[in-house]
């Protein structure tokens, strides 16, 4: 079947398992530990980017309050790590909180004593917020620019909370977790390619079984609720249901990041629940592409490596020259890169993909044959 | 930790006060919202550039009145000129190629308003800068229940006169009458002879030179800085969004919002009240999602 071969499945999988086996053969070339840190930073916010590329790109949701599963995630993952170093009979109270003279542990904190239950609320409590405040958009029908009210409001909210409660939270300090992560006895050097790799595994299962999802029937509905809402809801979807559940997968796909962000940064502050880093995300997401989940990892590599190393002289122009590569992209290249790339192979692939749908096309070239006749 | 911590004891002065404090953030609430509603009302554009809209306001401000040495109360028609001009600009080159795609002009707005903001810090400095207050508004009412400055009150009344001025404009004048004709239904507007574009444009302009107002007066509230716009933003939308993007509603859901916050504030503090207003809002939009004074039954 002659076509584009950006739409060949078999294709669209070597590319991807391509990617991934790359992103985790980097280590062999790049082992300054600062370097394989940065790395791992750009797989964190590679999975956020996907986490939009999903819920956006796939579902037609556009959400700004990723940074609120991520945001919780973090803290939860801070206050697991945290509590590993206090000890309960000697030190059961961490710095933070003597200093704003909080004499026991509050009961928020207690059940991270035991890192497994840590955990589960690490990974939990976002995905269930996400379900709860999905729930409560998609069932009332809210869609498309009201959702991204929503969501940038709950993202403030949330900020705000973790700014303010300081004895809680250690407010605009943020927690430093004093000890890198144990699990199974040893201890996850931050800056080691243990756990970089970590990062990368998390990015590749969580991007490879989204993009299987989405080709499943589950996925199709899905895509066809981003194009027609209404249709899909005349044809009998539920359509309020798929859209909850891909939104708390891409809660859940947040989660994780923040999950590894305090892997291997061992910090959180409210900054993680910042509004213009919930809408970064979305940029990385739609600079790469929000069709294509691998787009989505290009774009937030590409973004952030740029911003990295474009030094502290252009530092501040670079946000200038961010503003601009945004406008250029929603105003010229709506679909990103991979929409781009997508064109390129098309004008190599010989025959057009037909701009008509097949039904029109179809049609015209019966009539025109009844004609001839 | 006790939960007293948290809540202050309710006593009928400070309460009062509280109440009169709302009063001055609903109008501020309310003007700066007021330009976001007529741009979102008649053309479903969603500005997240307005909130930069009100620090451009602000720091043209801060320019005449130390630069050129104009007085306060001038700055205020003057700062309206020049963010209609910025606004008419840039509504011909961003907005103009988006009116069918409210989400990409959500985020090509955004875009901007990072712009927007690295490019004042670049001219002016990230430190902060100082609109001064004019002597005449340097009272304060000092009563039993009541403190005010003579610069909230003067919001307030200003708050007033523009709403007063946009519903003269739209309701009692021809061009209002375009303006709601094409709201309602733009082609058929334009088979009435109405040229749509430029009513966009003007819509636009007037939207983006209310911010300006907006900015002149807030920055004599508050410090300039070129991220301050982001504190208004979200309110902004919310109060159009809550109003059902109908300049009644706006006054409505402001006045609403505004006491509100001003009441949680009183039984807890600033930002726990901030988070309880915002779950508010979220579970309102769910029971209402149209609004409070919504004009059409259907959603942008």
């Amino acid at each position: 079947m002659n076509g584009n071969i950006y739409h060949n499945r078999k294709a669209q999988w070597a590319i991807y398992l391509a990617a991934f086996a790359a992103l985790a053969l980097l280590p062999i070339f790049f082992d300054s530990p600062f370097t394989l840190n940065l790395l791992a930073r750009y797989c964190v916010f590679a999975l956020l980017a996907v986490s939009v590329s999903l819920v956006w790109g796939y579902a037609g949701i556009l959400s700004l309050g990723q940074a609120i599963a991520f945001g919780l995630a973090a803290y939860g993952m801070a206050m697991t790590m945290q509590m590993q170093y206090q000890d309960p009979v000697s030190d059961p109270i961490p710095s933070f909180m003597l200093t704003n003279e909080l004499k026991t542990l509050p009961l928020v904190w207690a059940p991270f004593w035991s890192t497994p239950i840590g955990l589960i609320l690490t990974f939990g409590v976002p995905t269930v917020f996400f379900i709860g405040f999905g729930i409560l958009m998609f069932q009332a029908r809210v869609a498309g620019v009201f959702v991204a009210i929503m969501t940038l409001a709950m993202t403030a909210a949330w900020y705000s909370m973790a700014y303010d409660m300081q004895p809680f939270t250690a407010g605009f300090n943020g927690i430093s977790p004093p000890l890198p992560f144990q699990i199974f006895g040893t201890e996850v050097d931050p800056y080691s390619a243990g756990a970089y790799w970590v990062c990368v595994a998390f990015l590749a299962v969580l991007t490879l079984g989204a993009k299987f999802l989405m080709q499943t029937k589950f996925g199709l509905i899905v895509q066809a609720i981003r194009d027609d809402a209404e249709r899909a809801r005349f044809l009998g979807y539920n359509v309020a249901y798929y859209q909850v559940v891909v939104f708390a997968l891409s809660g859940f796909l947040a989660a994780s990041a923040g999950f590894c962000w305090v892997l291997i940064v061992q910090y959180v502050s409210p900054t993680s629940l910042e509004i213009v880093f919930s809408i970064s995300i979305v940029i990385w997401a739609a600079v790469g592409g929000r069709t294509s989940l691998l787009g989505a990892i290009i774009g937030a590599f590409l973004v952030n490596g740029m911003q990295s190393f474009v030094g502290d002289e252009l530092q501040q122009v670079w946000m200038l020259i961010l503003g601009a590569i945004f406008i250029g992209v929603v105003l010229f290249l709506p679909r990103g890169l991979a929409g781009f790339f997508e064109l390129v192979l098309g004008l190599f692939s010989g025959r057009r993909e037909p701009q008509k749908s097949d039904w029109s096309t179809r049609r015209t070239s019966a009539v025109t044959k009844e004609s001839a006749e | 930790m006790s939960v007293n911590d948290f809540w202050t004891p309710f006593s009928l002065l400070p309460f009062l006060n509280a109440l009169i404090i709302g009063i001055s953030l609903i109008s501020i609430w309310l003007i700066a919202a007021l330009g976001l509603t007529i741009i979102y009302g008649t053309m479903g554009v969603i500005n997240m550039a307005h909130g930069e809209f009100i620090m451009l306001g602000a720091y043209s401000t801060y320019v005449l009145q130390t630069l050129i040495g104009i007085p306060f109360l001038l700055c205020l028609p003057l700062s309206f000129l020049i963010l209609a001009a910025i606004g008419w600009v840039i509504e011909r080159g961003v907005i103009r190629t988006l009116y069918r795609r409210p989400l990409d002009t959500l985020l090509a707005t955004w875009g901007l308003s990072l712009i927007l903001v690295q490019g004042v810090r670049l001219i002016f400095g990230g430190e902060p800068k100082y609109v001064g207050v004019p002597s005449w508004l340097n009272f304060q009412i000092e009563a039993d229940f009541i403190h005010l400055s003579g610069l909230r009150l003067f919001i307030i009344v200003m708050a007033i006169v523009m709403v007063a001025v946009t519903w003269f404009l739209l309701y009692r004048t021809t061009l209002g009458i375009c303006v709601r004709a094409v709201m309602q239904d733009k082609e058929m507007a334009a088979s009435f002879g109405i040229d749509a574009n430029r009513i966009y444009s003007l819509t636009f302009c007037y939207g983006a030179g209310l911010a300006g107002v907006a900015g002149s007066m807030f920055g004599a509230l508050k410090t300039l800085f070129p991220d301050m716009g982001g504190g208004y933003i979200v309110e902004a939308f919310l109060v159009v969004v809550i109003g059902g993007v109908t300049l009644a509603g706006s006054v409505l859901s402001a006045s609403l919002l505004g006491e509100l916050n001003s009441i949680f504030s009183y039984f807890t503090n600033d930002t726990f009240a901030r988070f309880i207003l915002f779950t508010l809002v979220v579970v309102f939009l769910r029971i209402r999602p149209q609004g409070l004074l919504a004009e059409k039954m259907t959603r942008r």
